[in-house]
Protein backbone atom coordinates (compact mmCIF):
# COMPACT_ATOMS: atom_id res chain seq x y z
CA UNK A 1 0.00 0.00 0.00
CA UNK A 2 1.55 3.70 -0.77
CA UNK A 3 1.67 6.25 0.80
CA UNK A 4 0.08 9.62 -0.30
CA UNK A 5 1.34 11.26 -3.69
CA UNK A 6 0.96 15.06 -3.83
CA UNK A 7 -0.16 15.54 -7.43
CA UNK A 8 -0.20 18.72 -9.68
CA UNK A 9 -1.51 19.26 -13.42
CA UNK A 10 -1.05 22.42 -15.22
CA UNK A 11 -1.60 21.39 -18.43
CA UNK A 12 -4.14 23.71 -20.02
CA UNK A 13 -6.09 26.38 -18.31
CA UNK A 14 -7.42 24.34 -14.79
CA UNK A 15 -4.71 24.95 -11.93
CA UNK A 16 -4.98 20.93 -10.17
CA UNK A 17 -3.27 20.24 -6.81
CA UNK A 18 -4.35 16.69 -5.65
CA UNK A 19 -3.33 14.64 -2.55
CA UNK A 20 -3.94 10.95 -3.62
CA UNK A 21 -3.36 7.70 -1.17
CA UNK A 22 -3.66 4.70 -3.35
CA UNK A 23 -6.98 4.90 -4.63
CA UNK A 24 -8.11 7.28 -2.27
CA UNK A 25 -9.00 11.06 -3.12
CA UNK A 26 -8.15 13.10 0.05
CA UNK A 27 -7.75 16.29 -1.55
CA UNK A 28 -8.73 17.09 -4.98
CA UNK A 29 -8.42 21.20 -5.40
CA UNK A 30 -8.97 23.27 -8.35
CA UNK A 31 -8.51 27.07 -9.48
CA UNK A 32 -10.06 27.29 -12.56
CA UNK A 33 -9.66 29.76 -15.17
CA UNK A 34 -12.38 29.82 -17.25
CA UNK A 35 -14.20 33.30 -16.30
CA UNK A 36 -10.44 34.55 -17.06
CA UNK A 37 -10.15 33.54 -20.57
CA UNK A 38 -14.13 33.62 -21.34
CA UNK A 39 -13.94 36.86 -22.36
CA UNK A 40 -11.41 35.82 -24.78
CA UNK A 41 -13.99 32.82 -26.12
CA UNK A 42 -11.01 30.66 -25.43
CA UNK A 43 -7.93 29.84 -23.95
CA UNK A 44 -4.93 31.92 -24.16
CA UNK A 45 -1.91 30.28 -23.77
CA UNK A 46 0.09 33.19 -21.99
CA UNK A 47 -2.75 33.92 -19.66
CA UNK A 48 -3.00 30.36 -18.68
CA UNK A 49 0.89 30.45 -17.52
CA UNK A 50 0.60 33.74 -16.13
CA UNK A 51 -2.05 32.29 -13.73
CA UNK A 52 -1.22 29.03 -12.77
CA UNK A 53 2.33 30.90 -11.11
CA UNK A 54 -0.23 32.87 -9.11
CA UNK A 55 -2.36 30.52 -8.03
CA UNK A 56 -0.05 26.91 -7.41
CA UNK A 57 1.63 27.90 -3.98
CA UNK A 58 -1.82 28.67 -2.71
CA UNK A 59 -3.26 25.96 -3.78
CA UNK A 60 -0.85 23.50 -2.93
CA UNK A 61 -1.39 24.51 0.53
CA UNK A 62 -5.12 24.29 0.25
CA UNK A 63 -4.37 20.49 -1.22
CA UNK A 64 -2.45 19.55 2.28
CA UNK A 65 -4.72 21.02 4.58
CA UNK A 66 -7.94 19.77 3.13
CA UNK A 67 -6.05 16.34 3.06
CA UNK A 68 -5.34 16.64 6.85
CA UNK A 69 -1.65 15.62 5.31
CA UNK A 70 1.77 17.29 6.22
CA UNK A 71 4.53 17.49 3.77
CA UNK A 72 6.53 15.06 6.29
CA UNK A 73 3.63 12.33 5.29
CA UNK A 74 4.13 12.23 1.59
CA UNK A 75 5.98 9.79 -0.17
CA UNK A 76 6.06 11.01 -3.84
CA UNK A 77 5.52 13.66 -5.85
CA UNK A 78 4.02 13.98 -9.17
CA UNK A 79 3.17 16.45 -12.28
CA UNK A 80 1.73 16.30 -15.84
CA UNK A 81 4.32 15.94 -18.08
CA UNK A 82 2.88 16.37 -21.29
CA UNK A 83 0.64 16.83 -23.19
CA UNK A 84 -0.47 20.68 -23.25
CA UNK A 85 0.86 24.05 -23.32
CA UNK A 86 3.81 24.02 -22.70
CA UNK A 87 4.10 27.27 -20.62
CA UNK A 88 1.41 25.93 -18.37
CA UNK A 89 2.92 23.01 -18.25
CA UNK A 90 6.21 24.24 -16.98
CA UNK A 91 4.86 25.95 -13.97
CA UNK A 92 3.61 22.53 -12.34
CA UNK A 93 6.24 21.03 -13.64
CA UNK A 94 8.99 22.92 -12.39
CA UNK A 95 7.38 23.74 -8.86
CA UNK A 96 6.26 19.68 -8.34
CA UNK A 97 10.12 18.49 -9.38
CA UNK A 98 11.43 21.46 -7.05
CA UNK A 99 9.09 20.50 -3.95
CA UNK A 100 10.27 17.29 -4.26
CA UNK A 101 13.83 17.36 -4.61
CA UNK A 102 14.02 19.82 -1.71
CA UNK A 103 12.15 17.19 0.07
CA UNK A 104 14.15 14.02 -1.26
CA UNK A 105 11.04 12.36 -2.35
CA UNK A 106 10.56 10.66 -5.72
CA UNK A 107 9.55 12.35 -8.68
CA UNK A 108 7.29 11.53 -11.65
CA UNK A 109 6.38 12.88 -14.74
CA UNK A 110 2.47 11.80 -15.71
CA UNK A 111 1.18 11.68 -19.53
CA UNK A 112 -2.10 13.63 -19.02
CA UNK A 113 -3.77 11.11 -21.33
CA UNK A 114 -3.28 8.46 -19.01
CA UNK A 115 -4.11 10.58 -15.87
CA UNK A 116 -7.30 10.47 -17.72
CA UNK A 117 -7.44 6.68 -17.92
CA UNK A 118 -7.04 5.90 -14.87
CA UNK A 119 -9.80 8.67 -13.09
CA UNK A 120 -12.24 5.98 -12.94
CA UNK A 121 -10.23 3.76 -11.41
CA UNK A 122 -10.39 6.66 -8.02
CA UNK A 123 -14.00 5.88 -7.86
CA UNK A 124 -15.04 2.69 -9.09
CA UNK A 125 -12.95 -0.40 -7.72
CA UNK A 126 -13.89 -2.57 -10.57
CA UNK A 127 -12.24 -0.81 -13.38
CA UNK A 128 -9.61 -2.46 -14.75
CA UNK A 129 -8.66 -3.27 -18.38
CA UNK A 130 -8.61 -5.04 -21.16
CA UNK A 131 -11.11 -1.60 -22.20
CA UNK A 132 -11.33 1.51 -24.42
CA UNK A 133 -11.79 4.57 -23.33
CA UNK A 134 -13.38 7.63 -24.81
CA UNK A 135 -11.05 10.65 -23.63
CA UNK A 136 -12.63 13.80 -25.16
CA UNK A 137 -12.06 17.70 -23.57
CA UNK A 138 -10.92 20.80 -25.69
CA UNK A 139 -7.68 19.62 -26.24
CA UNK A 140 -7.71 15.80 -27.37
CA UNK A 141 -10.43 13.71 -28.61
CA UNK A 142 -8.87 10.23 -28.57
CA UNK A 143 -10.42 6.27 -28.40
CA UNK A 144 -7.96 4.41 -26.74
CA UNK A 145 -7.82 0.85 -25.88
CA UNK A 146 -6.32 -0.13 -22.66
CA UNK A 147 -4.66 -3.49 -23.31
CA UNK A 148 -3.46 -3.30 -19.90
CA UNK A 149 -2.35 -0.91 -17.04
CA UNK A 150 0.32 0.85 -18.62
CA UNK A 151 0.08 -0.61 -22.42
CA UNK A 152 -2.17 1.47 -24.66
CA UNK A 153 -3.23 2.23 -28.49
CA UNK A 154 -4.49 4.96 -30.00
CA UNK A 155 -7.45 3.59 -31.99
CA UNK A 156 -8.31 6.58 -33.26
CA UNK A 157 -8.50 10.57 -32.63
CA UNK A 158 -9.31 13.61 -34.13
CA UNK A 159 -8.44 14.70 -37.78
CA UNK A 160 -9.50 18.08 -36.94
CA UNK A 161 -11.24 19.81 -33.89
CA UNK A 162 -11.12 18.58 -29.92
CA UNK A 163 -14.42 17.63 -29.01
CA UNK A 164 -14.26 20.26 -27.23
CA UNK A 165 -13.39 22.58 -29.22
CA UNK A 166 -16.42 22.10 -31.52
CA UNK A 167 -18.66 22.78 -28.63
CA UNK A 168 -17.00 25.88 -27.91
CA UNK A 169 -17.05 26.76 -31.90
CA UNK A 170 -20.60 26.03 -32.10
CA UNK A 171 -21.59 27.89 -28.94
CA UNK A 172 -20.04 31.06 -30.18
CA UNK A 173 -22.57 30.54 -34.28
CA UNK A 174 -25.26 30.73 -31.42
CA UNK A 175 -24.03 33.77 -29.46
CA UNK A 176 -23.59 31.06 -26.07
CA UNK A 177 -20.40 32.35 -24.90
CA UNK A 178 -17.23 30.80 -23.69
CA UNK A 179 -16.56 27.22 -22.56
CA UNK A 180 -19.46 25.72 -25.36
CA UNK A 181 -19.38 22.70 -23.92
CA UNK A 182 -21.30 23.61 -20.68
CA UNK A 183 -23.53 26.84 -22.42
CA UNK A 184 -24.88 24.05 -24.93
CA UNK A 185 -26.07 21.46 -22.00
CA UNK A 186 -27.90 24.08 -20.71
CA UNK A 187 -29.35 25.23 -23.51
CA UNK A 188 -30.48 22.17 -24.89
CA UNK A 189 -32.45 21.23 -21.49
CA UNK A 190 -35.41 22.95 -22.81
CA UNK A 191 -34.62 22.19 -26.61
CA UNK A 192 -35.71 19.42 -29.29
CA UNK A 193 -32.86 17.31 -30.56
CA UNK A 194 -34.84 15.89 -33.32
CA UNK A 195 -35.55 19.31 -34.35
CA UNK A 196 -32.84 19.82 -36.34
CA UNK A 197 -30.89 17.04 -38.01
CA UNK A 198 -26.93 17.87 -38.16
CA UNK A 199 -24.70 15.31 -40.33
CA UNK A 200 -23.04 13.16 -37.88
CA UNK A 201 -19.21 13.42 -39.24
CA UNK A 202 -18.96 9.44 -39.66
CA UNK A 203 -15.61 10.29 -41.42
CA UNK A 204 -14.18 6.99 -43.25
CA UNK A 205 -11.68 6.25 -40.95
CA UNK A 206 -13.76 4.01 -38.37
CA UNK A 207 -11.92 5.39 -35.11
CA UNK A 208 -11.44 8.96 -35.97
CA UNK A 209 -13.29 11.70 -35.75
CA UNK A 210 -13.84 15.23 -37.50
CA UNK A 211 -16.10 17.79 -35.90
CA UNK A 212 -14.91 20.62 -38.37
CA UNK A 213 -17.61 20.03 -41.02
CA UNK A 214 -20.82 20.31 -38.28
CA UNK A 215 -20.02 23.86 -37.63
CA UNK A 216 -19.50 24.84 -41.15
CA UNK A 217 -23.28 23.42 -42.10
CA UNK A 218 -24.45 24.18 -38.65
CA UNK A 219 -23.90 27.90 -40.15
CA UNK A 220 -25.36 27.19 -43.54
CA UNK A 221 -28.40 25.85 -41.92
CA UNK A 222 -28.70 28.68 -39.86
CA UNK A 223 -28.16 31.61 -42.63
CA UNK A 224 -30.81 29.72 -44.96
CA UNK A 225 -32.91 29.74 -41.91
CA UNK A 226 -32.52 32.90 -40.93
CA UNK A 227 -33.01 34.24 -44.96
CA UNK A 228 -36.45 32.07 -44.97
CA UNK A 229 -37.00 33.91 -41.11
CA UNK A 230 -37.35 30.12 -39.89
CA UNK A 231 -34.82 31.02 -37.42
CA UNK A 232 -35.68 27.62 -34.65
CA UNK A 233 -35.27 28.60 -31.10
CA UNK A 234 -31.85 28.61 -29.68
CA UNK A 235 -32.56 25.66 -27.42
CA UNK A 236 -33.83 23.63 -30.52
CA UNK A 237 -30.67 23.89 -32.44
CA UNK A 238 -28.38 23.77 -29.26
CA UNK A 239 -30.32 20.23 -28.28
CA UNK A 240 -29.80 19.31 -32.18
CA UNK A 241 -25.98 20.30 -32.13
CA UNK A 242 -25.15 18.87 -28.90
CA UNK A 243 -27.07 15.56 -30.25
CA UNK A 244 -24.75 15.04 -33.44
CA UNK A 245 -21.77 15.16 -31.54
CA UNK A 246 -22.68 13.08 -28.92
CA UNK A 247 -24.09 10.49 -31.48
CA UNK A 248 -20.55 10.50 -33.01
CA UNK A 249 -19.08 10.22 -29.45
CA UNK A 250 -21.04 7.21 -28.41
CA UNK A 251 -21.31 4.94 -31.85
CA UNK A 252 -17.25 5.45 -32.13
CA UNK A 253 -16.97 4.22 -28.85
CA UNK A 254 -19.23 1.37 -29.52
CA UNK A 255 -17.49 -0.15 -32.19
CA UNK A 256 -14.04 0.57 -30.67
CA UNK A 257 -15.50 -1.99 -27.69
CA UNK A 258 -17.04 -4.03 -30.46
CA UNK A 259 -13.76 -4.02 -32.55
CA UNK A 260 -11.38 -4.70 -29.54
CA UNK A 261 -13.85 -7.47 -28.07
CA UNK A 262 -13.21 -5.73 -25.11
CA UNK A 263 -16.43 -5.92 -21.89
CA UNK A 264 -15.56 -2.46 -20.60
CA UNK A 265 -15.54 1.13 -21.13
CA UNK A 266 -13.93 3.96 -19.60
CA UNK A 267 -14.13 7.73 -20.15
CA UNK A 268 -12.80 11.03 -19.32
CA UNK A 269 -12.20 14.65 -20.20
CA UNK A 270 -14.09 17.68 -19.50
CA UNK A 271 -16.55 16.54 -22.69
CA UNK A 272 -18.06 13.87 -20.22
CA UNK A 273 -19.25 15.98 -18.07
CA UNK A 274 -21.96 16.56 -20.53
CA UNK A 275 -24.89 15.16 -19.31
CA UNK A 276 -26.63 13.91 -22.32
CA UNK A 277 -23.48 12.08 -23.42
CA UNK A 278 -23.59 10.52 -19.99
CA UNK A 279 -26.79 9.67 -20.52
CA UNK A 280 -26.47 7.81 -23.91
CA UNK A 281 -23.18 6.17 -23.47
CA UNK A 282 -24.76 4.66 -20.13
CA UNK A 283 -28.00 3.56 -22.38
CA UNK A 284 -26.34 2.20 -24.88
CA UNK A 285 -23.49 0.46 -22.69
CA UNK A 286 -26.46 -1.16 -20.95
CA UNK A 287 -28.22 -2.03 -23.96
CA UNK A 288 -24.94 -4.18 -25.20
CA UNK A 289 -24.30 -5.40 -21.91
CA UNK A 290 -21.18 -3.59 -21.50
CA UNK A 291 -19.71 -2.21 -18.08
CA UNK A 292 -19.41 1.20 -18.21
CA UNK A 293 -17.26 3.39 -15.67
CA UNK A 294 -17.63 7.67 -16.48
CA UNK A 295 -16.33 9.35 -13.20
CA UNK A 296 -18.18 12.17 -11.63
CA UNK A 297 -17.75 15.34 -13.30
CA UNK A 298 -15.31 16.70 -10.98
CA UNK A 299 -12.74 13.72 -12.22
CA UNK A 300 -13.66 14.16 -15.87
CA UNK A 301 -12.23 17.43 -15.92
CA UNK A 302 -8.44 18.35 -15.58
CA UNK A 303 -7.38 17.96 -12.31
CA UNK A 304 -4.46 16.86 -9.59
CA UNK A 305 -6.44 13.81 -8.65
CA UNK A 306 -6.04 11.82 -11.91
CA UNK A 307 -2.32 12.60 -11.71
CA UNK A 308 -2.01 11.61 -8.64
CA UNK A 309 -3.72 8.32 -9.55
CA UNK A 310 -1.47 7.45 -12.61
CA UNK A 311 1.34 7.94 -10.27
CA UNK A 312 0.10 5.79 -8.05
CA UNK A 313 0.79 3.19 -10.37
CA UNK A 314 4.08 4.40 -12.06
CA UNK A 315 5.55 3.96 -8.50
CA UNK A 316 4.30 0.76 -7.58
CA UNK A 317 6.37 0.03 -10.52
CA UNK A 318 9.41 1.37 -9.50
CA UNK A 319 9.47 4.43 -11.96
CA UNK A 320 10.90 7.76 -11.00
CA UNK A 321 11.59 10.60 -13.10
CA UNK A 322 15.00 12.22 -13.07
CA UNK A 323 15.54 15.93 -12.05
CA UNK A 324 16.82 16.69 -15.17
CA UNK A 325 13.71 15.98 -17.37
CA UNK A 326 11.76 18.29 -18.82
CA UNK A 327 7.88 18.87 -20.24
CA UNK A 328 6.54 17.09 -23.53
CA UNK A 329 4.43 18.94 -25.02
CA UNK A 330 3.68 16.67 -27.80
CA UNK A 331 3.38 13.68 -25.63
CA UNK A 332 1.60 10.84 -27.14
CA UNK A 333 0.18 7.61 -24.86
CA UNK A 334 2.27 4.91 -25.53
CA UNK A 335 5.38 6.53 -26.58
CA UNK A 336 6.76 6.70 -22.89
CA UNK B 1 22.97 32.42 5.79
CA UNK B 2 22.48 29.98 3.29
CA UNK B 3 21.55 30.63 0.08
CA UNK B 4 20.55 29.32 -3.08
CA UNK B 5 20.64 31.62 -6.34
CA UNK B 6 18.51 30.96 -9.36
CA UNK B 7 17.97 32.76 -12.58
CA UNK B 8 16.55 31.78 -16.01
CA UNK B 9 15.44 34.81 -17.45
CA UNK B 10 17.90 34.37 -20.24
CA UNK B 11 18.98 31.83 -22.47
CA UNK B 12 21.34 31.51 -19.88
CA UNK B 13 20.52 29.53 -16.78
CA UNK B 14 22.36 29.66 -13.64
CA UNK B 15 22.02 28.58 -10.06
CA UNK B 16 24.82 29.47 -7.12
CA UNK B 17 24.52 28.40 -3.45
CA UNK B 18 26.29 30.96 -1.38
CA UNK B 19 26.82 31.59 2.45
CA UNK B 20 26.47 34.73 2.66
CA UNK B 21 28.82 35.85 0.12
CA UNK B 22 30.78 33.04 -0.31
CA UNK B 23 29.52 31.06 -3.15
CA UNK B 24 30.33 27.31 -2.28
CA UNK B 25 28.67 26.08 -5.85
CA UNK B 26 27.35 27.36 -9.14
CA UNK B 27 26.70 25.72 -12.29
CA UNK B 28 25.51 27.50 -15.37
CA UNK B 29 24.24 26.45 -19.12
CA UNK B 30 23.44 28.43 -22.26
CA UNK B 31 20.02 27.24 -23.76
CA UNK B 32 17.30 29.36 -24.92
CA UNK B 33 15.03 26.22 -24.07
CA UNK B 34 16.43 24.22 -21.62
CA UNK B 35 15.79 25.82 -18.38
CA UNK B 36 12.98 23.54 -17.11
CA UNK B 37 15.72 20.35 -18.01
CA UNK B 38 18.70 21.75 -15.78
CA UNK B 39 18.06 23.93 -13.20
CA UNK B 40 16.79 21.15 -10.44
CA UNK B 41 19.38 18.69 -11.87
CA UNK B 42 22.06 21.41 -11.52
CA UNK B 43 21.03 22.66 -7.92
CA UNK B 44 21.35 18.87 -7.39
CA UNK B 45 24.43 18.72 -8.32
CA UNK B 46 25.45 22.07 -6.65
CA UNK B 47 24.05 20.48 -3.19
CA UNK B 48 26.04 17.17 -3.61
CA UNK B 49 29.47 19.27 -4.51
CA UNK B 50 29.26 21.82 -1.51
CA UNK B 51 27.81 18.80 0.86
CA UNK B 52 24.57 20.99 1.72
CA UNK B 53 20.90 19.13 2.25
CA UNK B 54 18.12 20.79 0.53
CA UNK B 55 16.86 21.31 4.27
CA UNK B 56 19.44 23.57 5.30
CA UNK B 57 18.34 25.95 3.04
CA UNK B 58 17.05 29.40 4.58
CA UNK B 59 16.66 31.55 1.65
CA UNK B 60 15.90 31.41 -2.18
CA UNK B 61 16.95 34.39 -4.26
CA UNK B 62 15.05 34.18 -7.79
CA UNK B 63 15.52 35.86 -10.59
CA UNK B 64 12.10 37.53 -11.71
CA UNK B 65 13.19 39.12 -14.71
CA UNK B 66 12.87 41.32 -16.94
CA UNK B 67 13.86 39.17 -19.92
CA UNK B 68 11.91 35.47 -20.95
CA UNK B 69 8.72 34.82 -19.73
CA UNK B 70 8.53 31.18 -20.13
CA UNK B 71 12.14 31.15 -18.84
CA UNK B 72 11.40 33.49 -16.02
CA UNK B 73 8.53 31.42 -14.91
CA UNK B 74 10.54 28.31 -14.57
CA UNK B 75 12.87 29.85 -12.13
CA UNK B 76 9.57 31.52 -9.83
CA UNK B 77 8.51 27.75 -9.73
CA UNK B 78 11.07 26.33 -8.53
CA UNK B 79 12.03 29.05 -6.20
CA UNK B 80 8.48 29.16 -4.48
CA UNK B 81 8.65 25.01 -4.88
CA UNK B 82 11.56 25.15 -2.63
CA UNK B 83 9.88 27.24 -0.41
CA UNK B 84 6.54 25.84 -0.30
CA UNK B 85 8.46 22.53 0.59
CA UNK B 86 11.21 23.79 3.30
CA UNK B 87 9.78 26.68 4.48
CA UNK B 88 12.65 29.08 3.21
CA UNK B 89 12.18 32.97 2.59
CA UNK B 90 11.88 33.38 -1.17
CA UNK B 91 12.99 36.90 -2.60
CA UNK B 92 13.07 38.43 -5.87
CA UNK B 93 15.80 39.71 -7.34
CA UNK B 94 16.25 41.86 -10.81
CA UNK B 95 17.88 40.44 -14.16
CA UNK B 96 19.53 43.97 -14.76
CA UNK B 97 20.38 44.79 -11.06
CA UNK B 98 22.76 41.42 -11.64
CA UNK B 99 24.05 42.59 -14.66
CA UNK B 100 25.16 46.14 -13.45
CA UNK B 101 26.50 44.17 -10.62
CA UNK B 102 28.88 42.20 -12.63
CA UNK B 103 30.03 45.31 -15.26
CA UNK B 104 33.55 46.18 -14.58
CA UNK B 105 34.08 49.84 -14.48
CA UNK B 106 34.78 52.47 -12.22
CA UNK B 107 33.48 55.58 -13.18
CA UNK B 108 30.96 54.89 -16.75
CA UNK B 109 27.32 55.19 -15.98
CA UNK B 110 25.96 51.55 -16.69
CA UNK B 111 22.99 50.43 -18.70
CA UNK B 112 22.47 46.46 -18.69
CA UNK B 113 20.45 45.59 -21.79
CA UNK B 114 17.76 42.30 -21.48
CA UNK B 115 16.17 40.81 -24.74
CA UNK B 116 12.31 40.63 -23.81
CA UNK B 117 11.74 39.43 -27.89
CA UNK B 118 9.13 40.80 -30.16
CA UNK B 119 11.73 43.31 -30.99
CA UNK B 120 12.08 44.96 -27.70
CA UNK B 121 14.75 45.07 -24.78
CA UNK B 122 14.47 45.90 -20.83
CA UNK B 123 16.95 48.62 -19.74
CA UNK B 124 17.93 49.98 -16.43
CA UNK B 125 20.52 52.81 -15.46
CA UNK B 126 23.16 52.63 -12.61
CA UNK B 127 25.92 54.50 -11.50
CA UNK B 128 29.02 52.65 -9.99
CA UNK B 129 29.56 53.21 -6.55
CA UNK B 130 32.52 51.70 -4.26
CA UNK B 131 31.62 48.01 -3.68
CA UNK B 132 28.48 48.05 -5.68
CA UNK B 133 25.97 49.78 -7.78
CA UNK B 134 22.73 51.93 -7.46
CA UNK B 135 20.09 52.21 -9.92
CA UNK B 136 19.14 56.08 -11.03
CA UNK B 137 17.24 55.06 -13.86
CA UNK B 138 13.90 53.04 -13.89
CA UNK B 139 13.77 49.48 -15.53
CA UNK B 140 11.82 50.34 -18.95
CA UNK B 141 11.19 48.12 -22.06
CA UNK B 142 12.75 50.34 -25.24
CA UNK B 143 13.55 49.63 -28.71
CA UNK B 144 17.28 49.57 -29.88
CA UNK B 145 16.44 52.05 -32.10
CA UNK B 146 14.86 54.62 -28.81
CA UNK B 147 18.12 52.76 -27.29
CA UNK B 148 20.21 54.26 -29.48
CA UNK B 149 18.71 57.98 -29.35
CA UNK B 150 18.56 58.39 -26.02
CA UNK B 151 22.47 57.23 -25.82
CA UNK B 152 23.45 59.78 -28.32
CA UNK B 153 21.92 62.56 -26.10
CA UNK B 154 24.03 61.49 -22.84
CA UNK B 155 26.66 63.38 -21.69
CA UNK B 156 28.04 60.54 -19.52
CA UNK B 157 29.84 57.68 -20.68
CA UNK B 158 28.41 55.04 -20.60
CA UNK B 159 28.96 50.88 -20.66
CA UNK B 160 26.41 48.89 -21.85
CA UNK B 161 26.50 45.29 -20.98
CA UNK B 162 23.76 42.24 -21.04
CA UNK B 163 22.94 41.01 -24.53
CA UNK B 164 24.06 43.19 -26.62
CA UNK B 165 23.39 40.97 -29.72
CA UNK B 166 19.83 41.47 -29.33
CA UNK B 167 20.11 44.73 -30.04
CA UNK B 168 20.98 43.92 -33.89
CA UNK B 169 24.04 43.99 -35.84
CA UNK B 170 25.70 47.28 -36.11
CA UNK B 171 23.25 49.05 -33.48
CA UNK B 172 25.66 50.80 -31.97
CA UNK B 173 27.74 52.31 -35.09
CA UNK B 174 28.85 55.77 -34.28
CA UNK B 175 27.82 56.53 -30.91
CA UNK B 176 30.40 58.42 -28.90
CA UNK B 177 31.18 57.77 -25.33
CA UNK B 178 29.96 54.63 -25.35
CA UNK B 179 31.46 51.47 -24.61
CA UNK B 180 30.62 47.79 -24.03
CA UNK B 181 31.08 44.95 -21.91
CA UNK B 182 30.29 41.99 -20.33
CA UNK B 183 29.27 40.37 -18.85
CA UNK B 184 26.59 39.05 -21.80
CA UNK B 185 23.88 36.76 -19.07
CA UNK B 186 23.50 37.76 -15.27
CA UNK B 187 24.88 35.03 -13.20
CA UNK B 188 23.29 33.40 -9.90
CA UNK B 189 26.40 34.56 -7.87
CA UNK B 190 25.90 38.25 -8.70
CA UNK B 191 22.54 37.24 -8.17
CA UNK B 192 22.81 35.98 -4.91
CA UNK B 193 24.76 39.26 -4.07
CA UNK B 194 22.19 41.53 -5.18
CA UNK B 195 19.04 39.81 -2.98
CA UNK B 196 21.75 39.61 0.16
CA UNK B 197 20.90 42.92 1.54
CA UNK B 198 16.97 42.27 1.12
CA UNK B 199 17.63 38.29 3.26
CA UNK B 200 20.07 39.97 5.61
CA UNK B 201 17.57 42.62 6.86
CA UNK B 202 15.14 40.28 7.04
CA UNK B 203 12.72 42.34 4.75
CA UNK B 204 11.72 39.11 1.69
CA UNK B 205 8.20 39.69 1.04
CA UNK B 206 5.62 37.22 1.16
CA UNK B 207 6.28 34.52 -1.14
CA UNK B 208 3.10 35.16 -3.01
CA UNK B 209 4.44 38.77 -4.17
CA UNK B 210 7.29 36.84 -5.96
CA UNK B 211 6.02 37.32 -9.11
CA UNK B 212 7.52 37.18 -12.90
CA UNK B 213 7.96 41.04 -13.73
CA UNK B 214 6.39 40.97 -17.23
CA UNK B 215 6.53 44.73 -18.55
CA UNK B 216 3.93 43.59 -20.56
CA UNK B 217 0.27 42.32 -20.73
CA UNK B 218 -0.04 39.24 -21.91
CA UNK B 219 -0.99 40.36 -26.13
CA UNK B 220 -4.52 38.90 -26.67
CA UNK B 221 -6.20 40.30 -29.80
CA UNK B 222 -9.89 39.78 -29.20
CA UNK B 223 -12.04 39.81 -32.46
CA UNK B 224 -15.12 40.68 -30.51
CA UNK B 225 -16.50 40.13 -34.11
CA UNK B 226 -16.13 36.65 -34.43
CA UNK B 227 -17.47 36.08 -30.80
CA UNK B 228 -20.77 37.18 -31.49
CA UNK B 229 -24.00 35.44 -33.04
CA UNK B 230 -25.08 36.86 -36.22
CA UNK B 231 -28.17 34.43 -35.85
CA UNK B 232 -28.91 34.90 -32.00
CA UNK B 233 -28.53 37.68 -29.49
CA UNK B 234 -25.50 37.05 -26.91
CA UNK B 235 -26.80 35.03 -23.58
CA UNK B 236 -25.18 35.70 -20.37
CA UNK B 237 -23.50 32.93 -18.86
CA UNK B 238 -22.79 33.61 -15.04
ZN1 LIG C 1 -7.48 16.51 -20.30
Amino acid sequence: MSGPILAFETSCDETGVAVVSGRRVLSNVLSSQVELHARFGGVVPEVAARSHVEAIRGLTHRALMEAGIHLNDLQAVAATQGPGLVGALLVGHSFAKALAWSRRLPFLGIDHMEGHLFSPRLEYPDFRPPAVALLASGGHTQLVHMRDWGDYRILGETIDDAAGEAFDKLARVMGLGFPGGPAIDRASESGDPASVRFPRALSRRRHHFSFSGLKTSVSTFLEKAARRGELPSREDVAASVQEAIVDVLVEKTLNAAEDTGVRVIGAGGGVLANRRLRTRLAEQADRRGLELYVPSPRLCVDNGAMIGAAAVYRLERGEVTSWGAGVDPGLRLGSV
Amino acid sequence: MKIVAITTSTPASSVALADGLTVVASAENVNARGHADFVVAALDFCMRTAKWSPDEIESVVVDVGPGLYTGIRVGVSVAQGIGASVGAQVAAASSLDALALRAATGRRRIFPVVDVRRGEVAIAGYSPLPGGVVRDHPVELTTPERLVAMLSTHRQETLLVGDIPALGKGALAGLRGVRVGRPRYPTAEALAEAGLGVLERGEAPHPDSVRPQYLRDADVNINWRRLRSRFYPPVDNG
